[in-house]
This record gives structure tokens, C-alpha cells and sequence, in this order.
């Protein structure tokens, strides 16, 4: 008997771009890209604008970006020749799923002309990022790293709903909060790290400057970080000794790759990613009794509320300023201590997740390498990872029985 | 000119006329003969219709100010200038672009206003690549 995936999706076309092998001028990645994908649309008679997953191996945001796409699913799978044939497998899952119902799975890779360009377009282009064609016109200008980036976005909400950055400067003392109750965390206390411990708004706003308007302590830590989950089918979670934490919802999206194609600096497509993980689950912001939002700023966490329909628009800062996100407070928000206290290695996802699942599972209190955490009481979470410049979010929806 | 320690952008072949533009004093932007509609960064296709039918055009070198930052810490030759102010700017074409932005108190950030008038100029990096930068006017 055939499996459930059986059928489940087809291969309707498939098309190359105009020039292969040695082309008389040289190419580069995109443009392969771009040729061999407006070629199948138009062998199919499929518009590129009704594509809804995007898989390539190492740069699918950059291709949707390319195409203005703001896909429902993003797999950058990239392990070596046989990446292709995983996509389509993916592809097929997806579809089956009913996640999607378009996919597209692309490649572009000038093997030859780059020798030609001197590594232009391919990946080793000095200076500018290659992966990123809207880097040539961002890189020349100064900005280095994340807080360069986010800082435009503090500027414009402050400027259309009339927020702070002080009302931002809430987050990190209530995250600080949390911190102080989880020994894990680097800002605990001044035995953990010598600025640890409680802080005030005027700490946050007299802290350094780094890029007007964020200060160093509306930024994220740099540090290191290990993790890992398990997840496996409801038959295994119910047969092993620890307490299954359910997926109830999950959902992804993107709005842009480059802040350059950001198109509301106060907005990120985590409404979209939560909206569709809320409907996966059958819940919605109101059925949520705790958060884990990615909080590489304050502004990151700031906006991430609003979009997760927590809060009101303009007013996501509310939740820590009016002391709802705070140990004890109706939402507990970040209950580690966040990327602002607890710890944040560059890719902060998997913090989250741990944490989602101590919270949810009970053991929160039961410590890791021996050191207790603060248990709540939640028994739903809503997850929202955020990468990039704004740019991609994952939310997912957890709870326990 | 052979002091610009700053990153110069290596162009790649598709935004040549923005870039020959940029050498003489021009704006030039990528514009969709298909939709009509202006898009920036420059690509092979349009982000709008996808159409691949894609053409350049001398803009008005004029925009406004979408948002802004103040840099008090930067890399590499950028290290030399800080405080500088970064924005991004609504062409008055349509789309965005990002710049340091000339003609503005990085000291004095609450002086700057969204949606202010920027006009572009530009600064020859080498002999070869000259980069715009926008001024408040």
C-alpha cells in the first residue's frame, strides 16, 4: 500500500537558463537563476508570483527577495549535490501538508564565468556580500552588523505611534528581572558578571551609545551557547518518561532579506508566521499564557508583540512598562532573561526553544547543570524566532496537557 | 580620491548604466517598461510583475527622509567619521535607497525630521566608481 506522500505532488515543468556550459559572456549566479526560473513559468504557464515555496541550496531569501515573493516556506537545504533531490522531497511533504501548493526549486552556479568576473556574483566577491544582491548598495555605507541596522527601526516607531526609547528601555529592566531569577543567565548578578544584576530605565538610556537611537543595553549579549530538542511522533512522546510539549501551531514567512527592501520598518512578518500558527493550533493570542520572543533589541521584542497580536499596534513596549510581561505579571515574557540578559550566541532560536520547553514542561525549576530557574505556570506559549534584519520569523505555538 | 578608505562596491555587470550614471553626476534607476513602476535595488526582473523587460532612466535626484539612525560605532574607514547619520530614503520616484546622509547634525539627532528633502550627490571613489550620497536640503 502506498504511503500518505504517494501522488501527493508532480513535477509540471522544468526549464534551464538561455545560455549553459561556457558562455561567451560571463554570468552570474542570479542571472542563471532568474533566466531558468522566468523560463519554466513561462513553459507552464504558472506566473513566478503564484509560486508560494521557495527551496534552494543556501539562498532561497535572496531569490525571493529577488522576486518580490513572500513565500509561506523557505528551505535553504544545502548539503552537497544531492540538495535537489531533498528539496523535491520536501516539496512533496509541504504540498502534502497543505502548507503550499507551489514550489519552486531553483539553482544558479557559475562555475565557469566566475573565473571571468573574478569571483563576482558567485560567492567570494571581495567586499560586498554575494549572497546579497542588495548589498552593493548597503555595504558601502558604514553600517557594521545588526544594531546599525535595527536602530532605524526604534527611529521610525518612535516617529508613528510617539514611542520612546525610554518606553523601550522597559524591556531590558524587566528582562533584567527575569535574569536575576535564572543563575544561568551572564546578567544574574554581580557575582556572574560585574554589570549584572537588577537595572533601571536611566541605566539603559545613560549606557553607550551604539547606533542613536539604541544604547548598549538595548542590545543583545554576545555569547557562546549550546542546545538541542528532540521532537518525535505522539506514539514515542507518550512512551518515554519525560512530558511531551505538543506543537499545536507553526508557521513561517518573510517580508524582505536586505532592511534595504524592508518595506514598514515598525511591522515584521511575524503576523503572518503567527497568524498561520495560531490557526494550525485552533488558538489564538488570547489562549497564550506566556511568550519566548526573539529579543536580539528591545525594539526586536518590542515590534514581535504587536505582531503576535499580544498587544495593541505602537504599544508592544506596554506589556513590560505596565509590568504584564514581569516575573508574577498576567504574560511572562522571556522568562530566561532574554537575548538582553540570559544569553544570545548570534543565533538566538534555540534558546528560546529550551526554555519554551522547560517552562511548559514543568522542569524549569529542576535546573540545568544544577542551577534552578524560575518556574511559571503557563501551560501555552507562543515562539517567535526572528532573523536577519527583520527579516524571516518562525513562530510556533506550544502547549502541554 | 585615492584617500577614500571607505568601502567601494565592485558593480556587477547588470547595474552598469547606475553606476556610469553615478560617474557623471546622474541618477539613474531601473524602471519596468512593462508595469511602469521604479524599483530599487536594480535586478534582471521586476519585483513587481516579473516582467524582464527592464529599462533606465535619469531620476529627479530628489527624495525624503523614510527613517535614520546615528552611528557611533563603525568599521574600517568608517571608524575615522563616527558620529555619522545613516538613512534610508523614499525616492521620489518610488522605492528606497539607503545613504549617509550629508547636511545634518549627528549630535543633534532630534533636529533631524522624517520626511525632510534630500537631494543626491555623488563622490568619486576611484577613478572608476563614484558613490551617491544624499544631503538634506
Amino acid at each position: 500500500m502506498p504511503g500518505a506522500l504517494s501522488r501527493a505532488a508532480a513535477i509540471v515543468g522544468a526549464a534551464e537558463a538561455k545560455e549553459i556550459g561556457y558562455p561567451e559572456t560571463p554570468k552570474t549566479a542570479i542571472q542563471l537563476h532568474i533566466e531558468a526560473i522566468k523560463a519554466v513559468s513561462e513553459q507552464t504557464g504558472i506566473p513566478i508570483s503564484r509560486i508560494n515555496g521557495v527551496f534552494g541550496a543556501g539562498w532561497s531569501s535572496q531569490i525571493a527577495e529577488y522576486l518580490g515573493l513572500h513565500p509561506a516556506y523557505i528551505d535553504t537545504t544545502s548539503v552537497g549535490g544531492c540538495s535537489f533531490e531533498m528539496h523535491v522531497h520536501h516539496a512533496l511533504a509541504a504540498i502534502h501538508a497543505g502548507i503550499i501548493d507551489v514550489a519552486l526549486v531553483t539553482h544558479g552556479e557559475n562555475g565557469w564565468s566566475q573565473r571571468a568576473t573574478g569571483g563576482r556574483g558567485t560567492g567570494r566577491a571581495r567586499g560586498m556580500d554575494p549572497w546579497d544582491p542588495g548589498s552593493l548598495y548597503t555595504n558601502p555605507y558604514g553600517v557594521s552588523g545588526a544594531p546599525s541596522n535595527y536602530s532605524h527601526a526604534m527611529t521610525r516607531h518612535n516617529h508613528r505611534f510617539g514611542s520612546t526609547p525610554e518606553d523601550f528601555a522597559h524591556i531590558s529592566v524587566v528582562t533584567r528581572q527575569w535574569a536575576t531569577l535564572n543563575p544561568r543567565a551572564v546578567m544574574h548578578s554581580k557575582e556572574t558578571h560585574p554589570f549584572g544584576g537588577p537595572i533601571t530605565v536611566e541605566d539603559v538610556q545613560n549606557s553607550r551609545l551604539v547606533s542613536w537611537p539604541l544604547t548598549l543595553l538595548h542590545i543583545c549579549l554576545v555569547t557562546d551557547y549550546g542546545g538541542a530538542i528532540l521532537i518525535t511522533s505522539p506514539e514515542i512522546a507518550k512512551s518515554v518518561k519525560t512530558k511531551p510539549v505538543w506543537i499545536a501551531g507553526a508557521g513561517e514567512s518573510m517580508s524582505h532579506s536586505n532592511m534595504l527592501e524592508m518595506d514598514d520598518f515598525t511591522a515584521t512578518s511575524a503576523a503572518a508566521s503567527s497568524a498561520a500558527a495560531y490557526r494550525m493550533a485552533g488558538m489564538g493570542p488570547e489562549d497564550m499564557e506566556m511568550a519566548m520572543v526573539y529579543d536580539s533589541f528591545t525594539i526586536t521584542a518590542g515590534i514581535t508583540v504587536e505582531m503576535l497580536g499580544l498587544a495593541p499596534r505602537g504599544e508592544g513596549f506596554t506589556l513590560w512598562k505596565d509590568g504584564h510581561a514581569a516575573p508574577g505579571g498576567r504574560l511572562p515574557i522571556n522568562t530566561n532573561g532574554g537575548g538582553l540578559s540570559f544569553n544570545h550566541s548570534g543565533m538566538y532560536g534555540m534558546q528560546l526553544l529550551v526554555e519554551a520547553y522547560r517552562q511548559l514542561s514543568g522542569t524549569a525549576e529542576d535546573g540545568v547543570n544544577g542551577l534552578k530557574g524560575k518556574q511559571t505556570s503557563a501551560r501555552s506559549c507562543v515562539v517567535n524566532g526572528t532573523g536577519g534584519s527583520l527579516s524571516t520569523t518562525g513562530t510556533l505555538v506550544l502547549v502541554s496537557d | 580620491m585615492a584617500n577614500y578608505k571607505k568601502p567601494i562596491p565592485e558593480p556587477d555587470p547588470h547595474s552598469k548604466p547606475f553606476w556610469e550614471g553615478a560617474k557623471a553626476g546622474k541618477l539613474m534607476l531601473p524602471r519596468c517598461a512593462d508595469c511602469n513602476r521604479v524599483h530599487w535595488y536594480p535586478r534582471l526582473i521586476c519585483p513587481h510583475c516579473h516582467s524582464t523587460n527592464i529599462e533606465w532612466f535619469q531620476g529627479s535626484g530628489m527624495g525624503t527622509i523614510h527613517t535614520f539612525a546615528v552611528q557611533h560605532r563603525a568599521f574600517g574607514g568608517w571608524a575615522d567619521e563616527v558620529p555619522f547619520v545613516t538613512a534610508y530614503i523614499d525616492l521620489n520616484e518610488g522605492d528606497r535607497m539607503f545613504t549617509v546622509l550629508r547636511g545634518v547634525d549627528p549630535n543633534k539627532p532630534e533636529s533631524i525630521k522624517i520626511g525632510a528633502p534630500v537631494r543626491v550627490e555623488f563622490e568619486a571613489a576611484s577613478e572608476d566608481v563614484s558613490i551617491a550620497f544624499w544631503r538634506a536640503v
